[in-house]
């Protein structure tokens, strides 16, 4: 449900008019030793004031690089085409450098993905939020202070005066991004671009940070251009939304009309991909008696141990609890989801289990036991296989893909010699690639074939449980889909059992049989998925599901 | 600045200091030929080599002898030379000063051309004025002092031209005018190979952070490129600059020798050339000391300096 | 390979290296004269079509002793940086995956040895040990250790975080597999970049050695004793000293160059 229909006809009504940007079959392609490679293609797209049109695209889409040539902040080898860009009518394109530092920031503003790399980290937030006000606005640094306060309350801030003396370092990620924000807001432009303004944050402070985008967009009447790769989120706050894809725009129009009755192919596949917890991936579920395959008890991991050294010198590091005190189950066949935010101790918790960090507590696999201290045994190893996050470390670069699936076969003694080359052939076609990748180096895969070859390495093994940790997390949405779905299917074809970790709560509820919720360190909550939303369900979880953005539902279908 | 960070960086100077002066003594005492021998030379007698080992104290076990040499050094007696018949101390006290001089005029000049060198090559990467800085850079790189400093007598002391003394030393109780006379040719061969190797790092750092996202949003807040590098762009720079610069000044060090030899400049790297060749033990384990100890006190002075530039660390 | 010869610098490095390699292989063969040959009638000249670089006090042809000199000059500092290269990354691999005592030790050692600037250090050991070539090298050698210690340890350090890494543990593995197959193959390219520098380092260390008496001795033809013993004459002729020591220039960026190209290379960030 769009938060826009009550206030929408009216106020178009109003500002139909003018659009504030406009882009009009605009190309660009960027010179590279490799050849031209194009990055937009006859792009047209209209902003009017008052309005946010959402620009969706997955990575290699070129939504960025409009961002930058709405701005003319091109690099030196981009080539720009026919085409052109507006601002409130005016063109773009024949503004000379010193017009265009007049605009930036003053007429056109732009919010950044990450805050962390975007501030500066040697002047104090307050120095970074004055100097555009300063310059743009010709105020006394006292008189920019005082504006500067007023704008951080605006945003949310609790205390503005005492940020404004901080340094980045010194805030959280949330609060960085509502300084970002404020500094956007400062001289009242006509247009802010948001690039991805929330993907770096946290699932809660998201969900705050787009409230705030909505509420300041509607009180400020600007034009926002609000590019993301999430189409569920871009649905909720963006009155018109755009699907871009390889540089050309392949739908366009009114939210609700793009997502419920979806034209173009790209857009309805790109729909089909987003994690929908009403559309369940998985069928069944374990029987509810069986014995425990997999059971943690007071699994509890510290970090940071000072050495003797460090002591002497008084440098004591701090004991950074990664878990604490920690009970799982897992069952033969089943799939646990594991969810909550990053320092949430879950992927420590799989770390623990693959025997990569030291633990105190006990580990039972079937019958046997682990206590603190003991190691693992190669028996347990080959039993427990984990699956990590980052496609690009967790294949060894120098090694080709055969000898990298040929590891484990080798190690615990699955296959002769003579059979290796039939056996790889085999894993790789179980994971959906082609047999001559065997002779690949990773550097020639792409970021979902190398997670491809992560998989079927782990599953080489035939493990009795395989650890996932954020397995999808760094890759687009259809690709997501499509290692997800391969999981799952692998997962019924040789029944083992999956520990599947991720801080998207919509992707765990569509393929896990039980969620465990973490929190600081601690399990807070473990429910069966279709109690998602029982009554008995811990606060925490509670507004994890609130923050989190679903897709509406398409007409005929349940609500979620 | 926390007082704890800064303790934390002395203790770790002192250790680094001891660990120094055990280097030292090991490298004097336990390689081959001992003390005694090399002072004497080839045709000493087997009785001349006992009664002298006997005299320095040669017989004891190495743990006593260090214990003895680093109880003397700090309670400030440190030998007398060999050669001299003069109290070390009083040798080094004088090398020392003029020493300093021509380091300190050195960095001095190198920190005035090779910082804004290197800035104005990162902002113009790629064009004709950071080829040409680039170009400079690497030549000094690749030149040791020794060629760098005969040419420059070659150049610019060539008696038919004679516009600098080809070496030499005037006091400047003597004449101020000789001194810095006599000062200006071993100071420019310094300066240039520093300012070679510093102008190629601080390019390199600024290089980096002109290309980070915060100063893309500076830009993109339509603040003026001036204030951008200025305001921006040195403050980060500068932090991985100075770290870079001090490794230097252990480079600085290396080089004084060279130059303070060829130029005939009396201060402490010359000190040590003739210690070397003439085997005075006191003055070269004094001489490697101090310089060290000058080394490790520039690595601690920089390490507060990137403290004060840099907010994150303070608190490490 | 191919991809270093693509890069500007690299492929300047490759030509200059090409050019010294083959002075060191062929010098002695291609060189005009006898670089010990007196010639009296010949002496303190400017180059000529007979002398291409002139000739020094003794009439000997400066060219084909530079030809001559290449050999001492360049294999001293290969082989200073291959013995610092092996001690330094022994020691460093060793820090790099012990545990945290073990490391901290030996590179508090590290430390220590870094604190004294190399020309010095070089000049102690050389002292110590007693003059020549040989000695000096093994002085310079040891100068290294320490450097490239540190440069061993972290990336030996970096590879052991990385995620293939872990899979490897994970799995069960021996620690020998997991330092011989999968750490040690990804750490050694900082190593060889850092090496290729280095070399640079000790042609030019070993250049002052022997100018400073403590390196090469005379009737050597390395060219840092060729420009000592142009001092004296340095004003009458200053070829005498100009060519050996843009010598020395070229063969140290050749190997700079070289070293920088390979660095930008190996550096993730530039690849496509």
């Amino acid at each position: 449900m769009t938060a826009r229909s009550a206030v929408a006809a009216p106020v178009a009504a109003l500002q139909a008019a003018r659009p504030v940007l406009e882009v009009s079959n605009y190309s660009l392609h960027y010179a590279t030793p490799a050849g031209d490679v194009t990055a937009l293609e006859g792009v047209s797209l209209t902003v009017a004031g008052g309005r946010t049109l959402g620009l969706v695209g997955e990575s290699g889409s070129g939504k960025t690089s409009l961002a930058w040539a709405i701005l003319r902040y091109l690099p030196a080898n981009a080539r720009e085409g026919a085409g052109r860009l507006l601002l409130s009518g005016e063109d773009l394109r024949a503004k000379s450098p010193g017009e265009l530092l007049a605009l930036r920031g003053r007429r056109i503003g732009m919010v950044f993905q990450d805050p962390g790399t975007s501030l500066n980290p040697t002047l104090m937030l307050g120095d970074q939020l004055t100097e555009v006000l300063v310059r743009h606005r010709g105020l006394t640094l006292k008189d920019a202070r005082e504006k500067g306060e007023a704008l951080l309350a605006r945003t949310g801030i609790s205390r503005p005066a005492e940020m404004l003396r901080r340094y980045p370092h010194e805030a959280s990620g949330g609060e960085k991004q509502r300084v970002v924000i404020a500094t956007a807001f400062a001289c009242e432009p006509e247009c802010i671009i948001f690039d991805e303004p929330t993907t770096a944050l946290d699932v809660i402070t998201a969900r705050q940070i787009q409230d705030l985008f909505a509420r300041l967009q509607e009180e400020t009447r600007v034009a926002a251009l609000y590019i993301s790769h999430d189409l569920a989120l871009v649905a909720r706050i963006a009155h018109e939304v755009a699907v871009i894809h390889r540089g050309r725009i392949v739908e366009q129009g009114p939210a609700a009309r793009v997502l419920a009755a979806s034209r173009e192919e790209y857009t309805k596949r790109l729909i089909a991909a987003v994690p929908q917890p009403r559309r369940r991936l998985v069928r069944g579920a374990p029987a509810p008696e069986a014995l425990p395959l997999l059971a943690a008890e007071r699994l509890t991991v510290c970090y940071g141990e000072s050495g003797i050294l460090d002591r002497l010198l008084g440098r004591a590091r701090q004991q950074v609890t990664g878990a604490h005190d920690v009970d799982l189950v897992l069952r033969p066949g089943e799939i646990l989801g594991i969810v909550g935010e990053s320092g949430s101790g879950k992927s420590t918790i799989a770390r623990a289990l693959a025997g990569l960090v030291p633990f105190e507590g006990t580990v039972r696999l079937a019958e046997r036991c682990f206590g603190s201290g003991a190691p693992f045994d190669r028996a347990y190893r080959r039993a427990v296989q984990i699956v990590f996050q980052n496609p690009d470390g967790s294949l060894n670069p120098r090694q080709r893909v055969r000898d990298i699936l040929a590891r484990p076969l080798i190690l615990y003694g699955l296959a002769r010699r003579s059979e290796l080359d039939a056996r790889i052939g085999a894993l790789l076609e179980s994971v959906l690639l082609p047999r001559d990748f065997a002779g690949r180096y990773p550097h020639q895969l792409s970021g979902g074939e190398k997670q491809r070859v992560a998989i079927a390495r782990a599953f080489a093994a035939q493990p009795r449980v395989v650890l996932c940790d954020e397995v999808t997390s760094s890759l687009d949405v259809s690709v997501q889909a499509q290692v997800v779905r391969l999981l799952v299917d692998l997962q019924a074809r040789t029944g083992c059992a999956v520990l599947f970790i991720s801080h998207d709560i919509n992707l765990v509820r569509q393929i896990a049989h039980r969620i465990a919720v973490m929190q600081g360190g601690e399990c807070v909550d473990l429910f069966d998925v279709v109690e998602a939303h029982a009554p008995g369900r811990h606060p925490y979880t509670r507004r994890l599901l609130d923050a989190v953005t679903t897709l509406p539902a398409a007409a005929g279908e349940p609500g979620p | 600045m926390t007082g704890g960070y800064l303790l934390r960086r002395l203790l770790a100077m002192l250790l680094v200091l001891a660990i120094v002066s055990v280097t030292v003594f090991a490298i004097t005492i336990i390689l081959p030929g001992n003390a005694a021998v090399m002072i004497l030379g080839e045709y000493a007698t087997p009785d001349q080599i006992a009664a002298l080992g006997k005299e320095l104290g040669l017989d004891r076990p190495w743990h006593v002898q260090y214990l003895a040499w680093i109880g003397s050094v700090l309670q400030g007696d440190w030998g007398t030379s060999m050669r001299l018949s003069l109290p070390v101390a009083q040798v080094i006290g004088e090398a020392f000063w003029r020493s300093a001089a021509l380091a300190v005029a050195a960095l001095l000049l190198v920190c005035v051309v090779a910082i804004p060198l290197g800035v104005l090559a990162a902002m113009r990467r790629g064009k004709l004025a950071d080829l040409c800085v680039g170009g400079f850079a690497y030549l000094g790189t690749a030149v040791p002092e020794f060629v760098t400093a005969t040419l420059l007598l070659v150049f610019l002391a060539a008696p038919e031209r004679g516009w600098f003394p080809a070496g030499g030393y005037t006091s400047p109780g003597e004449s101020l005018r000789g001194f810095l006379h006599h000062l200006v040719l071993p100071t420019l061969t310094l300066a240039l190979i520093l300012t070679a190797h510093i102008s190629r790092q601080v390019r390199s750092e600024m290089s980096d952070v002109l290309a980070s996202d915060y100063i893309r949003a500076a830009r993109l807040k339509g603040l003026p490129e001036g204030t951008v590098v200025m305001r921006h762009g040195l403050r980060n720079a500068m932090a991985p600059a100075v770290a870079v610069i001090s490794l230097d000044v252990g480079y600085l060090l290396g080089g004084i020798i060279v130059v303070e030899e060829v130029f005939a400049w009396p201060g402490l790297g010359r000190l040590m050339i003739y210690a070397l060749q003439n085997r005075d033990l006191p003055v070269i384990q004094a001489v490697t000391l101090v310089l060290a100890a000058v080394y490790a006190i520039s690595n601690l002075v920089s390490d507060l300096v990137i403290a004060a530039l840099d907010p994150r660390v303070r608190y490490a | 390979m191919r991809e270093v010869l693509h890069h500007p610098t690299g492929l300047v490095g490759a030509v200059l290296l090409s050019v010294i390699g083959l002075a060191v292989v062929l010098g002695p063969w291609v060189a005009p004269y006898d670089p010990q040959m007196f010639n009296s009638m010949a002496r303190l000249q400017g180059p000529s079509a007979a002398h291409w670089l002139g000739t020094d006090q003794f009439g000997r042809d400066i060219l084909s002793r530079l030809l001559d000199g290449a050999r001492a000059t360049i294999l001293f500092g290969l082989g200073a940086t291959l013995l610092g290269v092996f001690a330094g990354a022994a020691i460093g691999i060793v820090a790099g995956v012990s545990g945290r005592a073990v490391d901290s030790v030996i590179m508090r050692v590290v430390d220590g040895l870094l604190a004294v600037p190399d020309l010095l250090f070089t000049l102690l050991i050389v002292t110590m040990l007693g003059g020549g070539l040989g000695w000096a090298m093994v002085a310079v050698a040891v100068a290294f250790t320490p450097g490239m210690a540190r440069i061993a340890r972290s990336a030996v350090l970096s590879v052991r975080t990385r995620e293939f890494v872990q899979a490897a543990r994970a799995r069960g593995e021996s620690f020998a597999y997991v330092i011989m197959r999968e750490v040690l193959p990804n750490a050694i390219g900082p190593l060889i970049v850092e090496a290729t520098i280095r070399i640079s380092f000790a042609i030019m260390l070993g250049a002052t050695l022997s100018f400073l008496g403590l390196g090469a001795q005379p009737p050597s033809t390395d060219w840092g004793l060729m420009i000592a013993e142009a001092r004296q004459f340095m004003f009458r002729n200053p070829w005498m000293v100009a060519a050996p020591g843009v010598a020395i220039a070229l063969a140290a960026m050749g190997f700079n160059l070289f070293g920088d190209a390979l660095r930008d290379l190996f550096d993730p960030r530039s690849r496509r």
